[in-house]
């Protein structure tokens, strides 16, 4: 039984309570959230490329990138680690530049083309930054993982052969709490074929 | 130690696909239909009365749902507040950054806008930031029982532990030696923000949380809003870190859970990363001071610890200090006091009681080193600990081993400076060691394991994986009692709806506890094959086990850890940067090689964070913080973390599934001291706070 | 956040006419990290953003009429990979790869960086200071570890630019442009101390844009560098830095700049060095005096006197390593 001390809101703002279906989780995350209009909120129409679709949608003007992708793509891979630019967790490549999700408006996003951790496996094969991931254990909680994928996928496009210090200078605006930095690095440079004699670190 | 045939071996995670395909759900990936956003309104004062709150503007904007202050939601928050009344609003406030109100709205922006659209008339209270200050008479109470925070026998007293006199101790020495050191109150800081996601059925309540333990969180939740604890369920699939700051239930899984039940529709309620820094809680500060006598053979002869540390606002944990318990000493005396201020609330964070304590005394053995001509290493395989408390003997003990083949690969011979601060050039390099001990105690945790007519085993389990890699780690144990390799097990976790009761990932005691219940059902089901046959076609055998262990009576069962770093300091611009770092540690067998790996190497460079950079600063005059966040908190990135070298020490530990202790907590512990002893080797000057940033470093060689 | 609408103008006309008619409702965007920050905590409230990303040809350096031209669109990690402000404005370069992370230095501009607000924590927490539209400075008697160590008055911000020191050494020449019309001004008038303005950083009116960047041809013998002192190996701003150029005949320094970040509410000039280099062998004692000269003056608040010893190491550093 729910005590009476949790009081009722007041008149006229609340809906009251209505049974919500239990509908498991997992399915309910098939769709994407549909938003209604606010009023007095300007909206802008874009088209852009995720993931190689081209998709054209009436957003928000306040709406950042991050949100766009999690909120109304449902490609929630992407994180939000602090949006402020700060840490990483959101990092995407746009036009294969990697750029944090959350510092960007979607509507600069406009006939631009937008790569993120769901599309980063091929035809069903793993990138082989995925597979070094796996293999080294670099993911611990796993949340900054999707971005520290996308900036060393930038990293290795750009440069196949990264030195241990070229991996740590382009991976360095995304944070690990878990500090697994030493596998994060030992796995870009397996990816890399650059087999590691040791992990990551400051040289002795 | 036997080697076995699937524990023991490096295994990559059973999750660790949908960890890097973007596939784990975690709590803020998660979409109901229909469902709310919400915010939460917070003090902009240290210490304040709220005298009125309107609404009126905020109701009226389209869109907002569902709103609760103090006046409407009188919930207490039980794991809040150990020994006072914390509500989920409380009036006074008592930090910048109490909540006062919260709001569900259609999407995030407009529960923002309807944030800013409440208007509060506060009472401005006289408020505290400083620890000695707090208690001086007259200071204005923050809680009705003082600001000296109650001890374990609620009396308002520091919590005091002794053995042996001090008094005799000290007389008996040939040196004195006493110093003061302090810490900084600094931020778990994990990557995934709090999140909590509320919906309700008629009566029952689900609960997505981001919580380091569905079961208690469950039981939390259901005693706070005084329900029948069948009627919540709470779900953690996937948890992106907490480090102790997502412990038991959170005030987000309530508020969610009342903004929910006022608007009739389901809840997500995330706060910011400034929320995170200044609103959940962060590691205690501490004013630390010491008394050490010695021999001049360098046997201790007397401990004294007199402490304070910084609760903030709200008594959230035991706000201890460790870190004594590592030397053998006859007389010991602590006192540690716990101080209310009007800042952010302190809590659990990875070892609660251990880096700062540590940090006191390894910096003041390693000066009795110095003092004494002694190899600091040298002193501490003299002074170590052997039995705990001096008493009890330990279940293994390989901090010995620790000590000389962490010195091994560190190279400590060659690394370190008898003459302390020496070298050409401006560029100094140092050497420094510190131990650390953790307590890995015996516990009660459930498990069940089922066989099914296809041969799989699926084994339920109550834990939600911080990072740890818990889910792989229960998988693993099962493997090896059932005698299959680990793809025939399939591991459920991190629902109470469908995983018995573990005590959840705080105190680094998952492997050691869930995993004897997970032997033990494992047992019995082996049993069950034996007597029955395997099921075939529809059919299932299931078993369960709950473990509840007495505590070892005459034993006491310990982690221990040795570290090693190797710093540059340059004397003219005060960078400091660690270059080399060993940890060496004896967690009895361990489990899985690979991510007990990334734990250690983890633990470690969290902790060089803790020494060189961590603080959550208030701005004194105003009691507002000054740098809540990434940016402000100076986090480990990259290009900072150096690289960590692991060394095992697995000792033959009678008890513990298959002889192994905790791990998690330890990899932090000895680091920051470490850290700190290595910088005092290289510029032959002693920081004694932290953290040890550069205008402390230039200010000491000034 | 706060809702406001997003106007993409074609040129730089329009975006000022738009800036000119919103006035303070307007924010003008490049890279659009800082300002969406800036947004998102409610210090600024603007109605509309002037997003300058669409309009064309600012974002790349070209040679005209003997001169160097940087457009202010030009993103910071395109600007320290350019192989002619590698070899000939060094300084730049390395400055602009200092700025926070790589993926900020891929959507920051240079223009965004120079005009880039203070990052005092006090301003940035929304204390009503001087730079919100208050009458005080926080910092003088408060948390001033970070503070300005000269030219501090009434407000003790530092400037945060990393390319703002290197575009004075380098005697850039700035290129306004109004929905009026359009100056150009040398770099070191562009920055403004607080005791003439202590709300702003700059001259730059509401409805002007810091359009192009304009730098005199290589001189041979010239060299320069940027270094910084931080307070972890990345993603702050400087704690302490120096922006030098030296022409060299030889092993003879003709003439330097000096300029230091970190330090003063503006990238901070110290003529007393240049001079004493000018016509010297850059030798180990001529940088150490070098650094004793650059603190001379220095007027440090209660908790960054750190920074004076720190000014003087990294200025006599870098010019051993410079004058190498």
């Amino acid at each position: 039984m729910k005590k009476i001390s949790r009081r009722r809101f007041v008149e006229g703002t609340s809906a009251g309570i209505v049974a919500v279906a239990a509908i498991p989780a997992a399915e309910a995350q098939q769709k994407a959230p549909v938003t209604a209009a606010q009023p007095g909120v300007p909206r802008t129409t874009i088209k852009v490329i995720v993931n190689g679709v081209e998709r054209r949608m009436e957003v928000e003007d306040r709406w950042t990138l991050v949100e766009l992708l999690r909120d109304h793509l449902n490609l929630t891979g992407t994180k939000i680690g602090c949006d402020r630019g700060e840490c990483g967790a959101c990092t995407v490549l746009v036009d294969g530049t990697p750029l944090y999700s959350c510092s960007q408006l979607a509507v600069w996003m406009n006939g631009r083309s937008i790569q993120t951790v769901e599309g980063l496996a091929k035809n069903g094969k793993l990138d082989p930054l995925q597979e070094a991931f796996i293999q080294h254990d670099a993911p611990q909680c796993g949340y900054c993982t999707s971005g520290q994928l996308m900036i060393a996928k930038a990293l290795l496009v750009k440069n196949a052969r990264p030195t241990h210090d070229e991996v740590r200078t382009a991976m360095t605006g995304n944070l690990c709490r878990c500090s697994n930095y030493n596998h994060y690095v030992e796995a870009v440079m397996a990816a890399s074929g650059t087999a590691p004699s040791t992990g990551g670190g400051n040289a002795a | 130690m036997t080697p076995l045939k699937t524990v023991g071996h490096a295994t990559h995670r059973i999750d660790a696909l949908q960890r890097v395909t973007g596939a784990a759900k975690y709590t803020s990936d998660i979409h109901l239909p229909g469902m709310l956003y919400a915010r939460v309104l917070r003090s902009p004062h240290p210490h304040a009365r709220i005298r009125k709150i309107d609404l009126a503007k905020a109701m009226v904007l389209p869109g907002v749902k569902a709103i609760l202050t103090h006046e409407n939601c009188d919930i207490t928050w039980g794991s809040g507040d150990q020994l006072n009344q914390r509500r989920l609003f409380n009036n006074p406030v008592r930090f910048a950054g109490d909540p006062v109100a919260a709001i569900a709205a259609v999407d995030r922006h407009v529960a923002e806008d309807a944030m800013h659209l409440i208007e509060v008339d506060y009472e401005v209270l006289p408020f505290l930031t400083d620890l000695e200050e707090a208690l001086k008479p007259g200071a204005v109470k923050i809680h009705e029982t003082g600001n000296l925070s109650l001890n374990n026998q609620r009396q308002p007293q520091p919590q005091t532990y002794r053995r042996g006199s001090v008094a005799d101790g000290l007389k008996a020495a040939d040196r004195l030696f006493e110093d003061n050191f302090t810490s900084a109150h600094h931020n778990n800081a994990q990557l995934e923000i709090r999140v909590s996601i509320a919906e309700w059925a008629g009566d029952k309540l689900t609960v997505h949380a981001a919580t380091q333990g569905i079961a208690n969180c469950r039981t939390d939740i259901a005693r706070d809003l005084k329900m029948n604890v069948d009627n919540v369920r709470v779900i953690s699939e996937y948890m992106g870190g907490g480090f102790g700051n997502k412990n038991q239930c959170q005030d987000s899984d309530l508020i969610a859970a009342m903004l929910s039940e006022q608007a009739g529709a389901p809840v997500k309620l995330e706060f910011t990363r400034k929320e995170d820094f200044v609103a959940v809680h962060g590691r205690w500060s501490s004013r630390q001071s010491y008394k050490v006598g010695v021999k001049n053979d360098g046997t201790l002869t007397a401990i004294q610890l007199t402490a304070l540390t910084g609760a903030g606002a709200y008594r959230k944990s035991s706000c201890d200090l460790s870190g004594t318990e590592i030397y053998q000493v006859p007389n010991l005396e602590t006192s540690v006091s716990p101080v209310y201020t009007n800042t952010a609330v302190a809590a659990n964070y990875r070892a609660p009681a251990y880096p700062q304590g540590v940090f006191g005394i390894e910096s003041l053995m390693d000066d009795v080193a110095y003092a004494l001509k002694m190899d600091p290493m040298e002193f501490r395989l003299k002074n170590m600990t052997r039995k705990f408390r001096d008493q009890t003997p330990y279940t293994s003990i390989g901090l010995e081993d620790c000590i000389r083949k962490g010195a091994e690969k560190f190279g400590w011979k060659q690394r370190w400076k008898p003459v302390a601060g020496s070298g050409d050039g401006p560029v100094k390099r140092g050497a420094g060691m510190a131990m650390g001990m953790f307590g890995s105690g015996l516990g009660r945790s459930s498990a069940v394991v089922r066989l099914d007519g296809q041969g799989q085993y699926h084994l339920h389990v109550g834990v939600t994986d911080v990072g740890t890699a818990a889910k792989t780690t229960m998988g693993l144990i099962a493997a090896e009692e059932l005698g299959v390799p680990l793809e025939k097990v399939t591991v459920v976790w991190g629902d109470t709806d469908t995983c018995p009761y573990s005590v959840g990932e705080s105190g680094s005691r998952t492997t050691v506890q869930t995993g004897m219940a997970v032997i033990e059902a494992v047992r019995d089901l082996k049993k069950q094959i034996a007597e029955k046959g395997v099921p075939k076609g529809n059919e299932v055998l299931t078993a369960m086990a709950t473990t509840n262990p007495a505590q070892l009576q005459g034993q006491s069962r310990n982690s221990f850890a040795v570290h090693f770093a190797e710093v540059e300091v340059n004397v003219e611009t005060g960078h400091a940067i660690v270059t080399r770092f060993v940890s060496a540690h004896d967690s009895g067998r361990v489990v899985n090689p690979l991510t007990a790996q990334s734990q250690v190497q983890g633990g470690a460079i969290q902790g060089i964070g803790m020494a060189l950079h961590e603080e959550l600063l208030y701005d004194k005059r105003s009691g507002l913080p000054l740098n809540a966040g990434y940016y402000g908190a100076r986090i480990m990135t990259h290009l900072d973390a150096p690289l960590v070298d692991v060394v095992w020490v697995e000792t033959d530990e009678p008890y513990g599934p298959f002889g192994a202790k905790t791990l998690g907590e330890p990899t932090i512990i000895p680091t920051v001291a470490a850290v700190a002893n290595a910088i005092y080797n290289a510029i032959g000057r002693r920081v004694k706070s932290l953290p040890i940033t550069r205008d402390k470093i230039l200010g000491v060689l000034a | 956040m706060r809702s406001f609408s997003n106007v993409n103008p074609k040129d730089l006309k329009e975006a000022t006419g738009v800036l000119r008619q919103k006035g303070q409702a307007a924010a003008i965007v490049g890279g659009g990290s800082d300002v969406l920050g800036m947004v998102k905590e409610r210090l600024i409230t603007p109605d509309v953003l002037v997003s300058l990303k669409s309009i064309r040809g600012l974002d790349r350096v070209t040679e005209k009429n003997g001169e160097v031209v940087i457009g202010g669109l030009i993103t910071l990690d395109a600007l320290s990979r350019d192989p002619l402000i590698r070899k000939n404005y060094n300084v730049l370069a390395e400055a602009a790869a200092h700025v926070g992370t790589p993926q900020i230095r891929n959507a920051g501009t240079l223009a965004g960086n120079v005009c880039q607000r203070p990052w005092c924590w006090y301003y940035r927490n929304g204390f009503p200071c001087y730079k919100n539209g208050g009458n005080t400075c926080f910092s003088i008697t408060g948390e001033n570890e970070f503070h300005a160590i000269f030219g501090g008055g009434p407000s003790f911000i530092v400037h945060p630019s990393d390319t703002a020191p290197a575009l004075v050494a380098l005697d850039a020449k700035f290129r306004i442009v109004g929905a009026s019309g359009e100056r150009t001004i040398a770099a070191a008038g562009f920055f403004k101390l607080p005791a003439d303005n202590p709300a702003r950083e700059n001259v730059l009116a509401n409805d002007e844009v810091l359009s192009e960047i304009h730098l005199r041809s290589a001189k041979a013998g010239v060299r320069s560098t940027y270094h910084k002192e931080m307070d972890r190996e990345s993603w702050t701003h400087a704690v302490v830095s120096v922006a030098v150029v030296m022409e060299m005949d030889g092993q003879v320094c003709k003439s330097a700049r000096v300029v230091l970040g970190g330090v003063a509410p503006i990238p901070w000039r110290v003529p007393k060095v240049e001079a004493m280099l000018a016509g010297k062998r850059i030798t180990p004692e001529l940088a150490a005096q070098a650094g004793a000269v650059a603190v001379q003056g220095a007027r440090p608040l209660a908790k960054n006197q750190y920074k004076v010893p720190l000014t003087q190491a990294v200025v006599k550093q870098t010019l051993v390593t410079l004058g190498a």
